[in-house]
């Protein structure tokens, strides 16, 4: 097992993130219309996309930074060191090397899940969650509460079955 | 060019804590979503709250950006029933997936195989979002 950064170090560096981007690139945090922007940049015609391609290029090159970092990160972590042995007592998939190519069609849906519903949703888990909530947003507060809802009953309900 | 340098080196740290602190495992968010660890919710929790004293200062104070203007901040005003029915879909995708949107692009340098996966299917629902878009988004 890695040694793993505990929640009380990460957490605030992640919530520094949004004082970070709002002072240096006057952004609001949020992740989902890098999306967007790869979009209008695939299909130049389609007018859904055409304002994503000024307005949401950072969010795509904030992504590259993150990519950069997983690249290093290969030096120092592998897949099978993030198994949590504790999870064996609800089921003995949640044991079992996830990223397989096996499971190509389950992360190819859930992509698309996770597309449509941030978009839908008008923001994802940095969005809503983190920037939204943070300034105590109605509808991120309430899109948080969903996304927490169908989380649990997903994982506990469904994942069993289709892993 | 400097914008795009700032942009990069604040997404790799971002991507830097995600992956030491796990939380762009599969693992980590089923975890979560068992109740079985605090992990999760300490990072989420510690880092709105980071996050809410900062915007709850720029909301009273005038604190400049570097470009010299004051820093402003809008809040999202979706409607509960988009936040609720997207938010459920998105729910359902982050609990099978693992992951979230940064989490795919950590992917995508972690284990491409997988990364690129979720990154077309992200691209695929959010196209097929925009087809429906307009249906939705006039109630």
């Amino acid at each position: 097992m890695n040694p793993v950064l505990p929640w009380y170090i990460a957490g605030p560096m992640i919530g520094l993130i949004v004082p970070a981007l709002l002072i240096l690139r006057q952004k609001q945090f949020g992740m989902s219309s890098s999306f967007n922007f790869l979009l209008g940049q695939l299909l130049p015609k389609n007018d859904s996309f055409k304002s994503a391609r000024t307005t949401s290029n950072w969010q795509f090159h904030f992504g590259l930074g993150i990519i950069a970092a997983a690249l290093v990160s290969i030096n120092f972590i592998s897949p099978e060191d993030l198994i949590i042995p504790d999870l064996a007592l609800h089921g003995d998939y949640l044991l079992e090397p996830v990223y397989r190519t096996e499971n190509a069609l389950i992360f190819l849906f859930s992509g698309i899940l996770l597309g449509f519903g941030a978009r839908y949703a008008n923001g994802c888990t940095a969005g809503n969650c983190i920037m939204g909530v943070s300034q105590f947003s109605v509808s991120s507060i309430i899109a948080t509460v969903a996304f927490f809802v169908a989380g649990a009953i997903t994982a506990q309900f469904i994942n069993p079955f289709i892993f | 060019m400097l914008k795009f340098i700032i942009t990069l080196v604040l997404g790799f740290l971002f991507g830097a804590v995600l992956i030491a602190s796990e939380a762009f495992s599969w693992y980590r968010i089923q975890e979560m979503f068992y109740f079985e660890s605090f992990h999760m919710y300490g990072l989420l929790f510690s880092a709105i709250e980071t996050s809410a004293i900062f915007v709850f200062i720029f909301k009273r104070k005038e604190v400049k950006s570097i470009y010299g203007e004051k820093v402003t901040v809008t809040e999202k005003q979706t409607g509960w029933k988009r936040s609720v029915l997207g938010g459920l879909i998105f729910g359902v995708g982050w609990a099978i997936s693992g992951a979230c949107t940064a989490p795919i692009y950590v992917l995508v340098g972690f284990k491409w195989e997988i990364g690129l996966l979720l990154f077309a299917g992200a691209l695929l629902g959010t196209y097929l979002y925009s087809l429906v878009a307009s249906k939705i988004e006039k109630k």
